[in-house]
């Protein structure tokens, strides 16, 4: 497995759980546990941001594994 | 004349009289009630008793029922506004243990043995008198007891865990009917859950009982207990999952030589650490 298609999956996994994070966030009747889910969600977000970024350039590197 | 007839229409009328009176006095149930109470519950029976075999004088009999039932009405709300009559009506709570010595004067006041003391003690699960701190006798009878501290049972607070606030569940389904005021209230509706039912292939009629957490996950309990459903473990998924992608990102981060994205797989992997302690109350509990 390459490195981006590696970084690929994660990113995925990633994805995933801040869609299950973004459905307890609307499912909880709490406010306290609604704002901690939003700080992750937020936290999240600039993660699969750096991702992304990183991705682009593993593509431009690898350009032959594009797309795995 | 119409002996048995009469007898009839008194008992009934006088049957919701004194349903009606009881509602009145108020929600205690006999076994906390003051002494006080219990002697004004013994008088309305008692009399509605004597009234309904015509044994006293209709009107006089009505007034004593009033009486009983208006004074001790009377008395509580007295009682609310001063603590003087509140004292005076009710007494005062007696100190039975104090910093774990025994007050033998106040024990011989109640005209209590300490054998006495031991078996109340007991009846709070609670055999050694050396773990009592504190003990006080309610004036409706009952005896509670403050624990020393090292005796008390462990809280979130002492092992300085932070646990995540819980409301309370509320039951949706009940014999296979759903209760739409609890789901309501929870601002679901039966749409959702009929998806969260097919979800996990499980028919309504079959549903004996069902809860929703705080949370918004869905606990079902079957009339045919042969059914194994799946208990939501979404929550302890998900914490798993971002620990897959945090060891992940920690790993790449020694894995690459670009300066720049190490240093990003690094700032990364930390905050998933931080976020990870942040959420294990929450998600896993």
């Amino acid at each position: 497995m390459t490195v981006a298609s590696q970084v690929k999956q994660t990113l995925a996994t990633l994805k995933g759980a801040r869609g299950t994070l973004n459905m307890y966030t609307a499912q909880t009747r709490d406010d306290e546990t609604q704002s901690v889910y939003t700080n992750s969600l937020e936290i999240a977000d600039t993660i699969i941001n750096d991702l992304e970024d990183r991705l682009k350039t593993l593509e431009f590197e690898e350009p032959q594994y594009k797309g795995n | 004349m119409h002996e048995p007839l009469a007898v009839i229409i008194r008992s009934l009328s006088l049957f919701v009289l004194v349903w009606l009176s009881t509602r009145l006095i108020g929600k205690r149930t006999i076994s906390r009630v003051k002494p006080f109470n219990f002697m004004g519950y013994i008088v309305l029976a008692i009399v509605a008793t004597l009234l309904s075999l015509n044994l006293v004088n209709l009107i006089s009999g009505f007034i004593v029922l009033l009486t009983w039932l208006v004074l001790p009405i009377a008395l509580d709300y007295l009682s609310i506004k001063s603590q003087v009559i509140h004292e005076l009506i009710n007494g005062k709570e007696t100190v039975l243990i104090k910093h774990g010595k025994i007050m033998e004067e106040n024990l011989i006041q109640l005209r209590m043995t300490g054998e006495d003391l031991l078996a109340e003690l007991r009846s709070k699960n609670i055999f050694n008198l050396t773990d009592v701190e504190f003990a006080v006798m309610e004036t409706n009878g009952e005896l509670n007891a403050y624990l020393k501290s090292d005796k008390k049972p462990v809280t979130a607070h002492d092992l300085s865990q932070k646990v995540a606030p819980q409301a309370e569940p509320q039951t949706v389904i009940m014999d296979g009917n759903i209760l739409n005021e609890p789901l309501f209230s929870l601002g679901l509706n039966q749409e959702w859950l009929n998806v969260e039912l097919e979800k996990l292939g499980v028919a309504l009629e079959n549903v004996f009982l069902a809860q929703v957490d705080s949370s918004g996950d869905l606990f079902l309990d079957l009339f045919d207990d042969a059914v194994e459903i799946p208990q939501p473990k979404v929550k302890e998924l998900l914490y798993a999952s971002i620990q897959k992608v945090q060891a992940d990102l920690s790993s790449y981060s020694l894995q690459t030589d670009n300066k720049n994205a190490k240093g990003m797989y690094l700032r990364d992997s930390q905050k998933l650490e931080n976020l990870l302690d942040k959420l294990r109350p929450y998600l896993l509990n």
